[in-house]
């Protein structure tokens, strides 16, 4: 499903290259939950962002649903990552002017689908996060854990292959970071999603079933 | 989708209100200019072409050579309109149009009232609807009179005045006008606006005589057939004119003398449209309301930098505000937006803002339109503001705005990288040189306009404050036609009040003529014709010789008075006892006998003329200049009106203070100097809530850096230092690409304004003199 092979990324600064990722292979199949380790600055956003095409890779081959992603143009990789992958962040990243339910309504939006499909997906999701009350408060108005639910709401509402979860419990206190890592493993283990997510917790990096340890942009083995 | 960029953008802008008040309040503010400057600009070129037959309306103009160079006129005599008409295949019916004033009895009051004697043609050559009374027939009686709504109203107290009569002064007598017709009032953008016609007076031997080609004193206007070559017309009229008027002309050269190139002219035919804005060949003598187009460039400008103004500020906030908004950029394109979208989304806003400000923009004209009309001498009213052409342009106004404010900052906005945003990489403390040069460029232009205000107020100050070398404070003036024998009654009776210290009477309007002087030259002049007071009574100073006087009887038939300028076109070394020759009035010779200095009788931008001075006996009189005590207003005034009714009972009275006539020679500048001066304002109103807008922006930017340097140890003032350093940096910048620009355009400004002011004078200075000693 996805398969890095040899993944490299550089960057230059002030003459110097610096290595943000090295040689990474990778294969992930259908129904994986995959944790990556390491220290800060170790490559696990990084490496997020190449798996998500939201960042350029300087080397390798990237296949995705057996599309090779590395000489996709531009509007290609977009239009795979809009229907196939889902983000989450450790800072939520909810946009404040919007309602809880139209910041998950939004992905929809930008697919295009019709008005009365909208309102079913995005009740049945509210239904299911158990955030029908919330629907009309702003994120501003929600605690931080209730914010990443609908953080995760709005990555899962356009029923992605993959989510991406960046420190998704990094702003969270344990309590609230069990239920969303929890709700991972439902997703994963219910709705077949395949999750892979960066996190500096041992006792959430092992709800995957796969752990991959990142130095300096490294494959630790 | 659309419903939700709609709701994002409403939530944007009612939760920054500093931010939406400054983008509204500008666009508002320079739309609203935009909308007056369209309404201006519109009722400018729709003038006069409400004429059913307007296309085809022509006036007769022409042009001559003389002194070596072409000369334009628009003026004719009685013959041209009948003659060509008659004569000239292509013209249908022509109509003349002559201003005048006339004393109408009004109860026991007599009031004097402008009027136009016209033809009886002129209701079918021109489209100007009656209320009641047969337009075809209305003006073929002599004593006929046609009354507009207003001055049926004003006269009788109703719309229904056909059939009454007024009383119309000819010679000694008041003499009865059947009012046959009542006229709508005239559209504000006619030239052509009247209150009483009268049927043009024309005797047989008027029509017959043919000196009446070269005597220029009112319009004439003509109807071509449809579709007839202009060309074609005029060289048939040129060659009829010369045919006809020919001989007449050689002997009126060989008669009053010429110059020496000094040809017949020539006939052509100007669009009655192309009057209003026409400075060469302008709407006048008795036609009204006649513009330059500079005004409309003038304001124009002003509209277009308010307007950019307030789009650069839109442009610069938003693009300073996108820091805060890159977030949810990032996220929308992690969610699925792609680049179209977002620019639509930030297109949007921007419409809705410019929507808004449109709104607002309208409440204001509506509010601003009185005082506009008023500084801008129009009569425009709001309902103009619904008519198709105009909508649809007021529409592409907001497309234009919305476009030229949102597209670069949705270019931006929409470019950023999610990566980047999302992940606090983001960095806008880059150079900012575009936010630089439109702040610049801001400040520019309102620097701009606000020297050229500068500029004008000095011009103005200059026109109104400069010694003009007499002295009319405490002067009052009244106006009456009466001889010389009727003035001395009048002036007797008012000397009789010690709070009037001197009356000095004097031809109305200005003359001129020529004369020959002693070495058989000639020479052009202002011809004065006032008493042995008028010089004392202005404390205008003689230069050499003597002033009029009581003890020399001859005066009034064998003594002149010249000013330097006349002395120094003579040539003479000493004038006192030289003489002039007014050859055409049987050789009549006058002698200097005194001097007097220079000064401004006509408006500061003109140059000073030679000027002589009469008391001539069989020259009338047109008004009194009466000096009166300080402080004696009151008294005297009822005192000077008292006298006027008893001694000139069938003269209309009315008075104006000297000073206040001089300086309303001034109004129209005036009002054009309040327009800019309020242009300028706005412009730096708007770049200076724009640049509150940006120091806001930068100083939220910066919270991080001004902690960490209180935290250091920094002054509150070396913090407002930083902040405001920057800013001031750029208004500084601003200034210095203004000044030199200003200073040329001011320049400029001038240069033309003096080019079209002497361009008048010249006119008048030059002007054939025959033509203009038959108008008097």
């Amino acid at each position: 499903m996805i398969e890095l092979k040899h993944i490299t990324k550089w960057v230059n600064s002030g003459g110097n290259r610096v290595f943000l990722l090295r040689d990474i292979n990778l294969t992930v199949n259908e129904g994986e939950f995959i944790s990556i380790m390491g220290p800060s600055g170790s490559g696990k956003s990084t490496l997020l962002n190449v798996i998500g095409m939201l960042d350029e890779f300087s080397e390798g081959e990237y296949n995705f649903l057996g599309q090779p992603v590395h000489e996709l143009k531009e509007k290609h990789r977009s239009q795979l990552y809009k229907s196939h992958i889902g983000f989450v962040f450790q800072a939520y990243h909810l946009i404040d002017e919007l309602t809880v339910y139209e910041n998950i309504e939004t992905p929809l939006l930008y697919q295009n689908i019709k008005s009365s499909e909208r309102q079913a997906i995005v009740a049945d999701i509210l239904d299911r996060f158990n955030i029908v009350g919330k629907k009309d408060l702003f994120p501003t108005q929600l605690s931080g854990g209730q914010q990443q639910l609908v953080g995760v709401a709005r990555a899962i509402v356009a029923k992605p292959k993959l989510i991406l979860a960046d420190e998704p419990t990094g702003n969270l206190n344990s309590k609230q970071g069990e239920e969303i890592m929890e709700l991972f493993r439902k997703l994963n283990a219910e709705d077949g999603v395949i999750i892979i997510q960066a996190t500096h917790s041992e006792r959430n990096a092992a709800y995957g079933s796969k752990i991959i340890n990142l130095l300096d942009g490294r494959v630790e083995k | 989708m659309i419903k939700n960029y709609f709701i994002i953008a409403w939530r944007n802008l009612s939760r920054h209100k500093t931010y939406s008040i400054i983008n509204i309040a500008g666009l508002g503010i320079g739309l609203a200019c935009a909308m007056l400057i369209l309404l201006y600009v519109k009722d400018e070129v729709s003038f006069d072409n409400f004429h059913e037959k307007g296309d085809n309306i022509y006036r007769i103009v022409t042009q001559t050579k003389y002194d070596g160079a072409e000369h334009k006129d628009s003026n004719t005599g009685l013959l041209q309109g009948p003659r060509f008409a008659k004569n000239v295949p292509g013209i249908q019916t022509f109509v003349r149009v002559q201003s005048y004033t006339e004393d109408i009895k009004n109860g026991s009051e007599i009031q004097s009232q402008d009027l136009l004697y016209v033809d009886s043609s002129f209701f079918s050559v021109f489209t100007f609807p009656l209320l009641s009374g047969n337009a075809a027939t209305c003006l073929t009686e002599p004593h006929s009179i046609v009354l507009s709504e207003d001055a049926a109203k004003k006269h009788f107290g109703t719309k229904e005045a056909v059939g009454k009569v007024v009383m119309i002064r000819e010679g000694d007598k008041f003499v009865p006008f059947k009012v046959t017709a009542v006229a709508k009032r005239c559209p504000q953008n006619s030239s052509i606006k009247f209150d009483v016609l009268l049927p043009i007076k024309e005797s047989v031997e008027d029509a017959q005589n043919n000196d009446n080609w070269f005597n220029f004193y009112l319009n004439t206007f003509v109807v071509l057939s449809p579709g007839a070559n202009i060309q074609n017309v005029e060289k048939q009229m040129q060659k009829f004119y010369v045919q006809d008027a020919g001989v007449t002309f050689k002997q009126m050269i060989a008669k009053y003398g010429g110059r020496p190139d000094e040809t017949m002219g020539s006939y052509h035919l100007q669009p009655y449209t192309d009057m209003h804005m026409n400075t060469e060949l302008p709407a006048q003598n008795g036609l009204v309301n006649a513009s330059n187009p500079i005004y409309s460039y003038i304001l124009s400008g002003i509209a277009l930098f308010v307007l950019l103004i307030a789009c650069i500020n839109f442009v610069n906030l938003t693009v300073a505000r996108s820091v805060k908004r890159a977030k949810e950029i990032g996220i929308r394109k992690v969610v699925g937006g792609d680049r179209q979208q977002l620019i639509f989304q930030f297109l949007g806003e921007s419409f809705l803002l410019c929507f808004i400000a449109f709104t607002l923009a309208l409440l204001l004209v509506q509010l601003i339109l009185p005082v506009f009309n008023d500084l801008a001498n129009k009569a425009l009213a709001l309902s103009y503001l619904f008519d198709a052409k105009l909508i649809a342009i007021y529409l592409l106004l907001l497309l234009f705005t919305g476009l030229l404010a949102g597209f670069y900052p949705a270019l931006v906005l929409s470019g950023y990288k999610p990566v980047e945003t999302l992940y606090s990489r983001f960095n806008l403390t880059g150079k900012n040189y575009l936010q630089k040069s439109l702040v610049v460029l801001q400040f520019a232009l309102a620097s701009f306009l606000i020297i050229g205000t500068l500029t004008i107020y000095e011009q103005f100050n200059f026109l109104t404050k400069t010694d003009l070398g007499y002295d009319d404070s405490n002067i009052v003036v009244v106006n009456a036609d009466v001889t010389h024998k009727d003035a001395a009654v009048f002036k007797a009776e008012l000397l009789k009040n010690p709070n009037i210290i001197d009356v000095a009477p004097k031809n109305g309007g200005q003359w001129r003529t020529s004369a020959k002087i002693s070495n058989d030259s000639s020479i052009l002049f202002s011809y004065e014709t006032i008493d042995e007071s008028y010089f004392q009574t202005f404390k205008i100073p003689l230069v050499q010789g003597r002033n009029f006087s009581k003890a020399f009887p001859s005066d009034s038939t064998n003594s002149v008075l010249v000013n330097e300028a006349f002395v120094k076109k003579a040539g003479w070394k000493n004038p006192i006892g030289e003489t002039v020759n007014f050859f055409y009035n049987n050789n009549e010779i006058y002698q200097v006998v005194g001097v007097v200095k220079d000064h401004h009788y006509l408006t500061l931008d003109q140059k000073i003329g030679p000027q002589l001075f009469t008391m001539k006996h069989d020259n009338w009189y047109g008004n009194f200049n009466i000096k009166i005590k300080p402080g004696s207003e009151t008294e005297s005034l009822k005192y000077i009106q008292k006298t006027f009714r008893q001694t000139l009972p069938l003269s209309p009275y009315s008075y104006i203070f000297k000073d206040d006539q001089r300086i309303s020679d001034y109004e129209s500048e005036s009002k054009w100097k309040q327009i800019i001066f309020f242009g300028a304002v706005l412009t730096i109103f708007i770049s200076c809530i724009g640049l509150f807008g940006l120091s806001v922006l930068s100083a939220e930017k910066r919270t991080k850096e001004i902690g960490i340097r209180k935290v250091l140890g920094a002054s509150v003032h070396s913090v407002v230092t930083t902040l405001s350093k920057d800013f001031v940096k750029l208004v500084c910048m601003a200034l210095v690409i203004a000044v030199p620009l200003a200073w040329l355009a001011a320049k400029l400004v001038i240069l033309i304004a003096i080019a079209t002011v002497s361009f008048q004078a010249v006119k008048a200075a030059i002007a054939n003199p025959v033509k203009s000693l038959r108008t008097e």
